[in-house]
């Protein structure tokens, strides 16, 4: 007799994080009743709980508020709206079949379920993957890690601080640690523009005194137990380190915030299909992965900078999600989005004919005075100008009715002039 | 003299040029909104910031509470406030929005717990 | 603390581990030294994992005996211990004519030396075997095999701790007097006596030697990089795929393993060093793994680089020498037998060579057969590698098992918890990784670091200042959250 929890459900969410709760919460409203949060921390909120500085909550709730207040108000109303939430388990596979199945202490639970929805959010990039050179002594951390390691468990990882990537994170955290007593030597950026808000270079480094040491980056790591010093070097226009720049600055900490990756290794288990770019599933306008009744949103469909969209972008999720269980999907005729030139990815990856659509989607590189074409082969159906565009922020764009009706495909660009 | 920064108002971040003379504002360029123009003015006479950290706790789920000031503080006070936050423990438990130090510094601002904890099991 | 001893090995590498656990067998007092906070922490930590066959070695070399006599002990061994591994078997592949020469020179080379089962195969049949890899004609050795190093090192020092050997780590030989009948060997931890001295300090080896004025030896350090490859690329290669060797002396060129968690390892690069401390990985050597590792197979996923590390290896044989020197193991002066060089095969013949030395050691004393002593050590049973059914049954009997901390590697908390108990390490974050393999996947320890650390400060009350990386100086943390603003207080 297996001693595994075999349980029917409606709908099994992925993550108890901001997009996870949302989408519950969603689905709930949306008619779902037998539903479960699986989370693998011992709290709910995901990544927000260690995300103590503001800035969160500006679009919906219209108020500046902290990660962890933001996600009490999510946490609330999953609880009001008796939402079951499973912690510190762990899902270990979903099948093609969208059995999920969940270890925690007490026991295999395998979730039969309808639908499910992957909200695992995402985790960062290592030093290993990006092969710096060097040593491999303690001090070496990953920007969240040490976040989580000096607001949630209460250990400070060092006192002389060197910062690579100056994206959110890391200027968040060159702000953190400056606070705390420590001395953040430089923030390292191998761009020359960083991806981070231009407000954070203002409240972050340049507050702080922080030097932003823009078309650098590290070439080498150096002390053999702990970190002792860091090389950094200038790059030139390929990225690459040009002879003689060499700088050492001493420190005892490196902190890397080098990019974040969508957590889909779950996904693949079930045989979601993902796109290279986002490293996220491909999904259409509900959210749908390649497989029926398996929805993505939130980090894990495609790394989001303000949470406020997560949560709009989940609670679509957990609609589209409630529709499939309830048997209310309406089956469309499809129109494949792709990105065109000058833009890194499009979201969603398809959409249905004739049906209003917010379209998600990032420039690769920043632009003053910027049109963005929508084409349709090589008529173009629709021209957006904007005052500047970035890498790091997010555009939305609707379609209305009328503009995807009489489409064959959509591809979209950044016009040259 | 010109003085150049990024306002904090809003995601947007518009970079600044401020033409002052002492702390008079003779001109602001590069705001796209009013909140533009009222943080120049902040910035120039007595520049504020939100200050978030973390607080000790005893005896509670979690070994510390984040928490916020309720207010901007002046930008000069933001180490002193930080100083003092290192030394004060509070007992669990914690709700959001309670006061962990009352009117810091005289300044009619407190410093409020944003996260809710327990007491430990 | 009894500092006396009949035999002491200097150097818990994995044959210091294997000579341990070989003379744990018998009735007499054997203790195990060690400088680091862990036993297999230098070069038996930093290697392909590879049971060799035994292609490379002269014949009546003791590598060839050794490697031979060690790989067919090797599997007894592995179950006895609890070790897992896999017999992927290997293949050298030729890209030319010229290189199938070589082929055929290795082969009789093998056959000499008693290796059975050698074929050449062509072009064709490689790629039915391995339909990524191209080559004209590749020499396949069904007898080679891929499993952990520091695994096994571990699992034979625990045995032999089990069966009475004192296992000391943390504590660094200093000096050593030769008195009357006995040494006197001063360590950072005191001074202990022993009859026999097996030195086996691997890369510290001539340094040992010369504490007892036996200052002839040379070491040449000679660093090793290697690339490790996301387990997802498991199954791009079914063996493990040499390239015929280059012209350095004992280095077999980069090669590509699999390993039984399913990374692939590029590597290792030979580059001889000044430092026998300096592991550090460079740009220039990954460079060459990387286009090492596209000669070998075009359509390697590079991108899928989880991490890279290094060893260093200790050669007797300086860089001009173009052949390679054998193992020295002999006795250099009374009671006192030296292991120098015991760079690659080292690993396959360890438990040949513990035998070997073993034999050395009953020609001077009375070694009276144990009998209590017990062969079997059996390790946690590791979460990942059980079916559903199986993980099951573990939690409702060990509700602990059900906690699962490393994300990537499916690492239980009873796992980590275990590895946190071993009688031999100190509480390490290395001691879980290489134990459990928390902190191995391609998140290296994103969301089981802060885990690990938790659990080591509520559950062994470690504070922020005690949790080490590795060794005692590889301090995490400078203290709590607060501290610094404390101590700028005081200041």
């Amino acid at each position: 007799m297996s001693k595994i929890d075999s349980r029917a459900v409606d709908l099994v969410v992925i993550g108890g994080g901001p997009a996870g709760l949302a989408a519950a919460i969603s689905a709930k409203k949306n008619g779902i009743n037998d539903l479960v949060v699986v989370e693998r921390n011992d709290w709910l909120g995901g990544i927000l709980p260690q995300c103590i500085h503001d800035g969160f909550g500006l679009e919906i709730f219209k108020e500046h508020l902290t990660g962890p207040e933001y996600a009490q108000r999510y946490i609330d109303e999953a609880k009001e709206l008796r939402i079951p939430c499973i912690l510190n388990c762990m899902v270990l596979e979903i099948s093609p079949q969208k059995q999920v199945f969940v270890a925690s202490p007490e026991g295999l639970v395998c979730f039969n379920a309808k639908a499910v929805i992957l909200s695992m959010g995402c985790r960062e990039r290592t030093r290993g993957q990006i092969c710096i050179p060097g040593t491999r002594p303690a001090g070496i951390y990953t920007a969240g890690v040490a976040q989580n390691l000096i607001n949630l468990k209460n250990v400070m990882v060092g006192k002389n601080v060197v910062i690579l990537g100056s994206g959110d994170i890391g200027l968040i955290m060159a702000r953190r640690l400056t606070l705390e007593g420590a001395k953040v030597h430089a923030v390292v950026e191998i761009l020359s523009h960083t991806n981070g808000l231009p407000r954070n270079l203002q409240q972050c480094l340049i507050d702080y005194g922080i030097p932003l040491m823009l078309s650098h980056t590290v070439t080498r790591i150096h002390g053999l137990n702990r970190v002792e010093s860091v090389t950094i070097s200038k790059v030139d226009e390929n990225l690459k380190p040009i002879k003689g720049t060499q700088k050492t600055i001493e420190c005892d900490t490196l902190l890397l915030s080098v990019g974040l990756i969508p957590e889909n290794d779950l996904s693949t288990t079930c045989g979601v299909q993902l796109n290279p770019v986002t490293r996220g599933a491909i999904v259409n306008e509900n959210l749908e992965s390649s497989v029926p009744g398996v929805f993505a949103c939130g980090n894990v469909l495609h790394v989001h900078d303000v949470v406020d969209f997560v949560t709009i972008e989940s609670e679509q999720a957990g609609k589209s999600a409630a529709e499939y269980v309830l048997g209310k999907q309406k089956q469309l005729e499809r129109i494949n989005v792709q990105a065109g030139n000058g833009v890194c990815y499009v979201l969603p990856n398809s959409i249905s004919k004739n049906s209003e659509i917010e379209l998600l989607f990032r420039v690769l590189c920043p632009k003053e005075d910027a049109s963005i074409g929508f084409f349709d082969g090589e008529k173009l159906v629709k021209t957006k100008k904007f005052r500047k565009v970035h890498p790091a922020q997010m555009i939305k764009v609707k379609l209305s009715k009328t503009e995807t009706t009489d489409i064959s495909e959509l591809r979209v660009e950044l016009l040259k002039k | 003299m010109k003085t150049e920064m990024i306002c904090i108002g809003c995601p947007m971040g518009c970079y600044l040029t401020v033409e002052c003379d002492g702390k008079t504002i003779k001109n602001v360029e590069g705001n796209r909104c009013k909140i533009g123009l009222d943080y120049a003015q902040k910035e120039i006479i007595n520049p504020e910031r939100t200050l978030t950290s973390t607080v000790k706790v005893k005896s509670g789920h979690l070994p510390l509470v984040s928490v916020r000031t309720n207010q901007p503080i002046s930008k000069s006070r933001i180490f002193d406030v930080m100083e003092l936050l290192a030394k004060v423990e509070v007992q669990a438990p914690v709700k959001i929005g309670d006061e962990i130090v009352p009117n810091i510094f005289d300044s009619g601002v407190s410093v409020v717990a944003t996260k809710n904890i327990s007491k430990k099991k | 603390m009894n500092r006396k001893s009949d035999v002491m090995i200097i150097g818990a590498g994995v044959i210091g581990c294997a000579i341990a656990r070989e003379l744990a067998k018998f009735n007499i007092k054997t203790v195990l030294l060690e400088k680091e906070t862990d036993v297999a922490c230098g070069v038996s930590k930093g290697n392909s994992g590879v049971l060799h066959t035994g292609l490379y070695y002269p014949k009546g070399s003791l590598k060839a005996k050794l490697c031979v006599e060690g790989r067919l002990m090797f599997p007894e061994l592995a179950k006895q211990l609890d070790v897992p591994y896999s017999l992927c078997g290997k293949h050298v592949v030729a890209r030319t004519e010229e290189e199938l020469k070589e082929l055929k020179d290795l082969k009789a080379v093998g056959e000499g030396n008693g290796v059975k089962g050698l074929t050449i195969v062509s072009g064709e049949e490689l790629k039915k075997r391995e339909p990524k890899m191209d080559g004209l004609y590749a020499l396949h050795s069904p007898v080679a095999g891929i499993f952990p190093p520091y695994l096994f090192a571990i699992a034979l020092a625990e045995n032999a701790l089990n069966n009475g050997v004192k296992v000391h780590v943390n504590t660094e030989v200093l000096g050593i007097n030769q008195l009357n009948n006995h040494f006197e060997v001063t360590t950072n931890k005191g001074v202990f006596y022993t009859d026999i001295i097996v030195n086996s300090a691997g890369l510290y080896a001539d340094k040992i030697s010369s504490m007892v004025g036996l200052d002839n030896y040379m070491l040449y350090p000679c660093r090793g990089e290697y690339l490790i490859l996301d387990k997802k690329c498991n199954g791009l290669i079914n063996s493990m795929i040499y390239p015929v060797p280059p012209k350095v002396a004992g280095v077999l060129g980069v090669h590509l393993t699999p390993s039984p968690s399913g990374n692939i390892l590029i590597g290792p690069s030979a580059e001889f060093i000044n430092s026998r401390e300096d592991t550090r990985t460079t740009k220039e050597k990954a460079q060459q793994l990387i286009e090492g590792a596209k000669d070998l197979m075009p359509s390697i996923p590079l991108n899928e680089i989880i991490y890279g590390f290094s060893a260093v290896r200790s050669k007797i044989t300086p860089p001009e020498e173009k052949t390679s020197r054998d193992f020295i193991i002999q006795e250099d002066l009374e009671n006192f037998i030296n292991l120098i060089g015991m760079e690659s095969p080292g690993l396959t013949s360890s438990p040949a060579i513990a035998k070997m030395v073993v034999g050395m050691i009953k020609q001077k004393m009375d070694l009276k057969p144990d009998h209590d002593f017990n062969p079997i050590r059996k390790r946690t049973i590791p979460f990942r590698e059980v079916s559903r059914d199986e993980q099951a049954e573990l939690i409702k009997k060990d509700s602990v098992y059900g906690e699962i901390v490393c994300r990537c590697e499916h690492v239980s908390k009873r796992e980590v918890l275990d590895a946190l108990n071993n009688p031999i390490s100190d509480k390490t974050l290395a001691a879980v990784k290489y134990r459990t393999r928390a902190g191995m996947g391609r998140c290296h320890g994103g969301f089981c670091l802060p885990r690990i650390v938790e659990l080591l400060k509520e559950e062994y009350g470690l504070s922020a200042k005690e949790i080490k990386l590795k060794s005692l100086d590889s301090t995490m943390f400078i203290g709590k959250t607060k501290d610094l603003r404390a101590d700028k207080k005081d200041e």
